[in-house]
């Protein structure tokens, strides 16, 4: 039993084992890999867990160990997804029966010289959107108060609807959050 | 698979107030997972309650949600970090977006020579036309380089002032101790909002030392309301004083005076009363 919260990886040997029932095609497997792997992260996230990581790591232990036993699996994503959602359950138990005081972890945040990058590749982003997603990324943080609702509700009118809004913002958002984090990785590196 | 589109029930699922409820979950759990057309809806599900965390506009029950479930994923945390950024930026920059427009408007050259045929005739008028129009060019030039002047002027008291407004703390304490019965021995406690308050923290010490809930609920003086309600639990010090610690969220309080109206278990109604101030 690995105790909980430590890091631990696939063994080469398991690791080579689940993506060749994933596939006998070296390249296919991978691809599928990477999508049951991204899926399942995002599943994890969504139910609140603090290392989706290694709750999927957990899991591919797990098919794994039964592969032998399961024979022909038609779709192997929802086979994962059976054993993610156990895995998920034991960790809900395994969280609540610990200490209910414990503090969340953080967010870390960079030093101040980090932070000054990102500001500054985040200007740098900005002006590579596209004119419209500029646009509407600037108005929407517009003013204060009624005058921010008021230029939202345009906004939204403009597009069809608050959900509209809500959906596009997300997306520019995500645009800038990956663009701002390879500008910075350029800067690092 | 079926689309899910009820924001209000992904939100619920989202801050895991779903994970008892086995069926709802895993029928959500599935139509997530293997509809890749749910992404989109659900990230911009988790923007908004990132959003609402930030502007302070939840109820104490969602944001206890957010910080003890939503948050616990590093990725999340870093969304939350990222809006920050962009929140700072748009407060910093915001000048730089808005309303910039390029006039490329060249005015064409004026062939007037064309209209004198007597150059001698009128030397004199060209002349006269040419100090005018450099005296007024010059006019012009200066009036435009005072007017930029005054626009970065005011740009910079207007960063200078949002930067203040940073400074300012996004909450504000707010200690009741006396009730309206007792509204005559002391002078009714006032609590000043800036644009950047988002929460009051209140205190108010009990008279009643009851360890029950206690349910609380915020009213303008004349009554109107309830605005904001809650059942809440009392602190018990060791030496047996009660108090009822909690924050409020400070979105649509107006320049007044309200009433936090405190209900004990065994039903006595008391009346804190506060006047509000918003200050720029």
């Amino acid at each position: 039993m690995v105790p909980r919260g430590a890091r631990r990886a696939l063994t080469a040997e398991a690791f080579g084992k689940f993506l060749r029932w994933l596939s006998e095609n070296d390249e296919l497997a991978v691809r599928e890999y990477q999508s049951i792997r991204m899926k399942l992260v995002r599943y994890f996230t969504h139910k609140g867990c603090s290392d989706p990581d290694d709750l999927f790591d957990k899991t591919v232990d797990v098919v794994v160990g039964k592969i032998d036993s399961c024979g022909e699996c038609p779709s192997p994503l929802a086979y994962c997804f059976g054993v993610a959602k156990n895995i998920w359950r034991q960790d809900l138990r395994e969280r609540k029966s610990a200490a209910l005081e414990e503090n969340m972890t953080l967010p870390v945040y960079p030093d101040a010289q980090v932070h000054e990058q990102e500001l500054k590749c985040l200007e740098r982003c900005m002006d590579q959107l596209a004119p419209g997603d500029r646009d509407i990324v600037a108005r929407y943080h517009q003013g204060q108060g009624h005058e921010k609702i008021e230029t939202r509700r345009r906004l939204a009118d403009g597009l069809g609807g608050a959900n509209a809004l809500r959906i596009r913002m997300c997306r520019i958002r995500k645009d800038l959050r990956v663009c701002v984090a390879a500008c910075v990785d350029q800067w690092a590196n | 698979m079926k689309n899910i589109t009820d924001r209000n029930l992904l939100r619920q699922y989202l801050l895991g107030r779903l994970d008892e409820h086995a069926d709802l979950e895993d029928n959500l759990s599935d139509g997530i997972l293997f509809n890749d057309e749910m992404t989109d809806i659900v990230d911009s599900v988790e923007d908004e309650i990132i959003e609402e965390y930030m502007e302070g506009s939840l109820n104490s029950v969602d944001r206890e949600a957010v910080d003890k479930y939503f948050l616990q994923p590093p990725e999340r945390q870093e969304k939350l970090r990222f809006a920050k950024l962009l929140q700072h930026h748009f407060e910093t920059k915001s000048s730089r977006y808005s309303g910039t427009k390029h006039e490329n408007f060249v005015r064409p050259p004026v062939s007037w020579l064309s209209h004198f045929r007597t150059y001698g005739q009128f030397a004199a008028l060209v002349l006269l036309v040419f100090a005018i129009l450099i005296y007024v060019n010059g006019v012009r030039r200066s009036q435009a380089r005072l007017e930029s002047e005054l626009v970065q002027e005011r740009e910079r008291s207007s960063n200078l002032a949002k930067e203040a407004e940073l400074l300012q703390p996004p909450m504000v304490p707010l200690t009741l101790v006396a009730d309206r019965s007792r509204a005559a021995e002391m002078p009714i406690p006032q609590v000043e909002i800036k644009s950047s308050t988002r929460r009051i923290i209140v205190e108010i010490a009990l008279q009643s030392g009851y360890s029950g809930p206690y349910d609380v609920h915020l009213e303008t003086k004349g009554g109107k309301g309830p605005l904001w309600s809650a059942r809440l639990s009392p602190l018990i010090s060791s030496s047996g004083d009660a108090r009822l610690l909690f924050d409020l969220p400070s979105q649509g309080i107006e320049s007044d005076v309200y009433s936090l109206v405190v209900s004990s278990p065994d039903g006595a109604l008391r009346h804190y009363d506060f006047q509000v101030k918003l200050s720029k």
